[in-house]
């Protein structure tokens, strides 16, 4: 099924409920191949040209969940929501950016999904819609289940405040080339609310939000000045940050041969606490 | 046992035009039937015809060289034509096994184990066979029985016979082919797959080497495959400087792009045919005949497209499983794994656990090297004693050691079974030793090139097998080769976007915490079969008129070794058009291609032929001139006499005639290393190879970027330049993904990154620029046209000099491969 628009969409969806939406297809045809997944049907929403861009709206972005990575990854896109343009632009190689989408990424809601910190960050709420209409939900609802996605519903728009100040999206992978994240830290500045805004990817099933070392370094920035910071305060947020999200290690001696799993986890601290600390001095030069 | 509704109606793709004989996919044309010589066939995928692009440059300079005037471009050895198979694999229209097709065929599934090591109570296959489509379901107890009459799942290797095609008792390894099953959709194969219940009684995974010697026994066999230990000189001496270490590496994929695939086809007199991209097909086919209870004759196995191999490729629970499936349904069977069951189930390369102590006179001089190294050979036997013996009698690596003690083993575990991957057991040693040459240098202060030099071997020199090293050993020359090299430029003057930091474009990597990294490494090979292997090959050329054509048996698994056979050829006789034969088990063996033997023992027999053929051309002529055919020379498709008198086109000479000849090519033998000593002429030759890698390290965050390896290798002699820089590169980035990021991760025995989402390899952003800095060419006596293997040496050496790489930009020890981010940074 291809339908041309949402309406059709969620009329088709309502007519068979056994379908499975498919968008870029890949995530879902990974998991077809692999045989996890044994759709009845199909219901492709790469024709519903609405998804597929985004608009202003009252001081808002409002993205189609068919925006590709590789739209969100281009210039226009990127000086409006910088962090969510680099999170776009290091999700996968090439070929997977041209077919996959924002909405799925959100759907699949790997914990190393590379948009869903910086849509926690931006404290971003998506519209779903289904036979009885729409309905506005935090992401973060959406992701740790609180408000999940109900039967017959598609993910139609996504609604991310313009804060027009710096924002940042940090990735540490395996390597060099394409990959998932071992940890990313979504970063953004709001100068309106005084506030410095983060969440941390890929550490955990879903997003974490470091709200206490967010209150703290909001604190320390000289908001009507340079918004420099001190380099110190900087790195005592970096080590704040990753305390929060990556729990204690256990005890064992790091630097052993085996390394394990606690010069494992003492490394995931350190990272993301380097990642933190660079999103901040990035956000803030 | 059970094939509820074979109808028996199964026809081929009938023969087509399309493919003329000899061009790429021929192979896997006259796999489907066959035809007669110049007939070709066609390849039918998915139902569309596929036909075959010619190779237009080829095509012209045939039709160029017809009349012996035009040969602007050189061809023959020493010059690097473009391989035939090169546009054909780079258009996508290559044939590999997954494209192979036949009429009616069926789709073959495997029911895997979940568990490392469980006992097997009961198989019920009932549930499969109900679903409507399946044609057959196998067992253990559909091959060959045991010598006590029960099933035993027809145990086979290339050495032990210890691996069953399908546990019959007990399951080993996490994926162990326990059922396979026939049906007339991959569905519906899969899902009657995972249909059969098997009920296990799960057993205490072993899966750390150490506990294997202590463990209760996992198979019959016991858990010890091989001890091997070296005796050389005296185990009292010590030097003024020791340093110890312990190393780790862990388990490398060889990861082929194309997962293993293939079709079996049966046969009217109750045999089969395997179409399958084998890397030993009369190895494979033996071993598939000894399964399946049949004379070796009745199995013929064809070698379709190969899509990738390092060395071995297929294990024998695949190639009899589906040979299996075609005899019970009398269909045609095709089998194409999922990328997470290749992982499972081909040979790995052996994790390693390797305790060195080095002992040196204070001028840097080595004196003493002890060694414990432990393999990890998996489940089954497989080459492990083989990877043993390389690992244990080169553990001083590339250098006069007067006395060396080295106790190697190699035991079972229930991890995924190991088996032959470039440089098997001589990779694992080499990053130990080189690892203790830095940590040698780094207690004397010296530079890590001196310390390298002072104890360089060289043609003369011993082996602690105290075999002598009588081949060129030019160790001392590669490792200036490398010191004259200049390093790649810092990216200081350039703007920091442009610089590609550790962690890639748009990364989170830091200009201000990276810190360039210089190693260096070397180390060495040996060529062939080891230990008493009867190395052998056979070749036979034909001229008939204007063409040549070869019949070897050496599978082309990528490494170019048709493109090397078409250039002798080319060499010897002076013809331009040379045709390749596919290859199938009718023909003689030439043996696997793997150890790096093709280019000797095939290359050498192909050479032979030639030349006889070459005698059957001259002698009439020179007999006519009243000369010796020594007098006369085949040059730019010319014969000509040492005076001048004659000077005729090959072409001319070749009228009308059709001449053939066979031959063999068998090196000097080797023998077993001692048992109690080590002691023994077990290598044929040795290969060696230095590098010199540049990595960036973010030693914040623990991520490597290699800049640059630069390679200076021991090649005998360039046969084909630019294919040996592609094999180089293909070595050294292989390496390189054993150093950064490569490991299969085995949990209690379960693997959990059996894909490529989650096993990673290194992308083009990860290839660091490979710079060839000398191929030193100093012909080896014994070796045909002199030449050396190249692909396992720059695999073998690149994981040594990246750890080298990083311990310098870091100063941390890197003991671990693939190095983990916490070694780098804590
Ligand atoms: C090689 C490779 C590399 C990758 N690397 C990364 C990476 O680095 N970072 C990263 O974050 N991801 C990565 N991915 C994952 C994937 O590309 C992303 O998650 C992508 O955003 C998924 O989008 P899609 O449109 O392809 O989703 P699809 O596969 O089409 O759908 C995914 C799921 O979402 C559902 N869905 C899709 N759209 C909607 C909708 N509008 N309403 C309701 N349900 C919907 C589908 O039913 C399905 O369950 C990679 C994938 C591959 C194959």
């Amino acid at each position: 099924m291809l339908p041309a628009s949402l309406d059709e969409a969620v009329t088709a969806l309502a007519a068979s409920p056994a379908a499975v939406p498919v968008a870029g297809g890949t995530d879902l045809m990974g998991a077809v191949n692999a045989g996890l997944l044994r759709p009845m049907a199909l219901i492709g929403l790469g024709r519903i040209n609405e998804l597929r861009g985004w608009q202003y709206q009252d001081g808002t972005a409002q993205l189609g969940a068919g925006l590709t990575h590789a739209r969100m990854g281009r210039p226009d896109f990127a000086a409006l929501m910088p962090a969510l343009a680099e999170a776009a632009r290091s999700a996968g190689p090439p070929q997977v950016r041209n077919a996959g989408t924002l909405g799925g990424n959100i759907v699949t809601a790997d914990p190393a999904g590379d948009t869903l910190p910086v849509l926690a960050a931006l404290e971003a709420t998506v519209t779903l819609v289904g036979p009885e209409g729409g309905r506005e939900v935090p992401v973060s609802h959406l992701l740790t289940g609180l408000d999940p996605m109900r039967g017959g519903e598609l993910l139609g728009y996504v609604r991310v405040p313009l804060l027009h100040a710096p924002q940042v999206f940090l990735k540490a992978t395996g390597r060099t080339g394409p990959s998932r994240a071992a940890a990313s830290v979504a970063l953004v500045l709001d100068p309106a609310r005084r506030a410095v805004r983060c969440a941390v990817g890929a550490v955990a099933p879903v997003p974490l939000r470091p709200l206490e070392a967010e209150q703290w370094v909001s604190g320390c920035i000289d908001w009507d000045g340079d918004r420099a910071i001190d380099p110190a305060a900087a790195a005592a947020f970096g080590e704040y940050v990753a305390a929060a999200c990556v729990p204690e290690p256990p005890q064992a001696d790091p630097e052993g041969l085996e390394g394990g799993p606690a010069a494992a986890a003492v490394r995931l601290r350190r990272t993301v606490s380097v990642l933190a600390r660079r999103a901040l001095g990035r956000a803030l030069k | 046992m059970t094939t509820p509704s074979s109808s028996g109606d199964d026809n081929l793709v009938a023969p087509g035009p399309g493919v003329r004989q000899g061009d790429p996919g021929s192979a896997t044309g006259a796999a489907l039937g066959g035809g007669p010589a110049g007939a070709g066939t066609a390849t039918t995928v998915g139902g569309g015809t596929l036909t075959q692009p010619r190779i237009p440059a080829q095509a012209a300079e045939h039709g160029e060289r017809a009349d012996g005037t035009d040969t602007a471009e050189p061809i023959g050895l020493g010059t690097s034509p473009v391989r035939a198979d090169a546009l054909a694999k780079a258009m996508g229209t290559f044939p590999y096994a997954a494209d192979l097709w036949a009429e009616g065929l069926l789709w073959g599934a495997v029911a895997r184990s979940p568990y490392a090591h469980a006992r097997i109570l009961s198989i019920d296959y009932g549930p499969a066979l109900a679903i409507p489509g399946v044609y057959a379901v196998v067992t253990a107890a559909d091959l060959r029985l045991g010598p006590t009459g029960l099933a035993d799942g027809a145990p086979s290797g290339p050495i032990v016979q210890d691996r069953p095609v399908f546990a019959a008792d007990v399951v080993r390894h996490f994926g162990e082919p326990v059922a396979a099953v026939a049906a007339d959709h991959p569905d519906t194969a899969r899902l009657a797959a995972a249909a059969i219940t098997v009920a296990y009684e799960p057993m205490e995974p072993l899966t750390d080497p150490e506990a294997a010697f202590t463990a209760p026994p996992i198979h019959p066999d016991g858990n010890l495959f091989r001890h091997q230990p070296v005796r050389f000189g005296d185990p009292e001496a010590t030097g003024d400087v020791v340093v110890e270490g312990l190393y780790k590496v862990g388990r490398q994929d060889p990861a082929p792009i194309g997962a293993e695939a293939g079709l079996a086809v049966p046969r009217p007199d109750g045999g089969v045919e395997l179409h399958v991209a084998s890397t030993d097909p009369h190895g494979d086919r033996d071993r598939a005949a000894h399964c399946l209870g049949l004379d070796p004759d009745r199995v013929r196995l064809v070698v379709s497209g190969v899509p990738g191999a390092t060395a071995d490729r297929e294990d024998v629970g695949f190639q009899v499983a589906l040979g299996l499936l075609a005899i019970r349904t009398g269909h045609p069977v095709k089998m194409a794994l999922t990328r997470e069951e290749s992982f499972l189930t081909h040979p790995h390369r052996h994790p390693a656990l390797l305790r060195y102590r080095h002992h040196a006179d204070a001028e840097g001089r080595l004196v003493k090297v002890e060694a414990q190294l432990l393999l990890d050979g998996g489940a089954y036997a497989e080459v492990s004693s083989e990877a043993l013996a390389a690992a244990a009698a080169m553990a001083a690596g590339p250098y006069v050691v007067p006395h060396v003690f080295v106790d190697a083993w190699a035991v079972r575990t229930n991890n995924p079974p190991a088996g032959r991957m470039r440089g098997e057991g001589a990779l694992q040693t080499c990053f130990a030793y080189e690892s203790q040459l830095d940590r040698l240098a780094a207690a004397l202060d010296l530079d890590p090139l001196e310390i390298r030099r002072r104890n360089a071997m060289s043609t003369g020199d011993q082996l602690p097998t105290g075999q002598a090293v009588t081949c060129p050993a030019p160790v001392a020359e590669l490792l200036d080769a490398l010191a004259a090299e200049p390093l790649p430029p810092l990216p200081v003057d350039q703007p920091d976007d442009e610089w590609l930091l550790p962690g890639g474009p748009g990364g989170a990597g830091d200009p201000a915490a990276v810190r360039r990294g210089i190693g260096y490494a070397v180390g060495m090979v040996h060529i062939l079969g080891a230990e008493g292997t009867d190395e052998v090959s056979t070749a036979s050329v034909r001229v008939s008129g204007s063409q040549a054509s070869v019949m070897c048996t050496a599978v082309d698994t990528g490494t170019g070794f048709s493109t090397l056979a078409r250039q002798i050829v080319q060499d010897v006789l002076g013809i331009t058009d040379v045709y390749i034969a596919p290859v199938d088990t009718d023909q003689p063996p030439a043996g696997p291609s793997a150890r790096g033997r093709q280019t000797w023992v095939s290359g050498g027999a192909v050479e032979r032929a030639a030349l006889m053929v070459r005698h059957q051309l001259l002698q009439p002529l020179a007999m006519q001139f009243g000369m010796s055919p020594e007098l006369l020379t085949i040059s730019d498709g010319k014969i000509t006499s040492y005076d001048g008198v004659l000077g005729m086109p090959v072409l001319q000479a070749l009228e009308g005639k059709d001449l053939w000849a066979t031959a063999q090519c068998r090196p000097h033998p080797t023998e077993p290393l001692d048992a109690e000593t080590g002691q023994g002429d077990a290598f044929v030759g040795l290969a060696f190879c230095a590098m010199r890698a540049v990595v960036d390290v973010d030693v914040e965050l623990g991520t490597v970027r290699a800049v640059e390896l630069a390679v200076a290798q021991d090649v005998g002699r360039a046969l084909n330049p630019e294919q040996i820089e592609a094999r180089i590169e293909a070595g050294a980035t292989q390496g390189l993904g054993l150093a950064l990021m490569e490991d299969l991760v085995s949990e209690g025995g379960r693997i959990s990154n059996a894909s490529f989402t989650r096993y990673r390899l290194p992308t083009s952003l990860d290839a660091p620029s490979i710079r060839v800095v000398a191929l030193l060419e100093e012909r080896d006596v014994v070796a045909p046209f002199g030449a050396k293997a190249v692909g396992a040496a720059p695999a073998t050496v690149a994981p040594a000099a990246v750890a080298a790489a990083v311990r310098a930009a870091t100063g941390r020890q890197i003991n671990r491969l693939p190095i983990p981010a916490e070694d780098v940074a804590g």
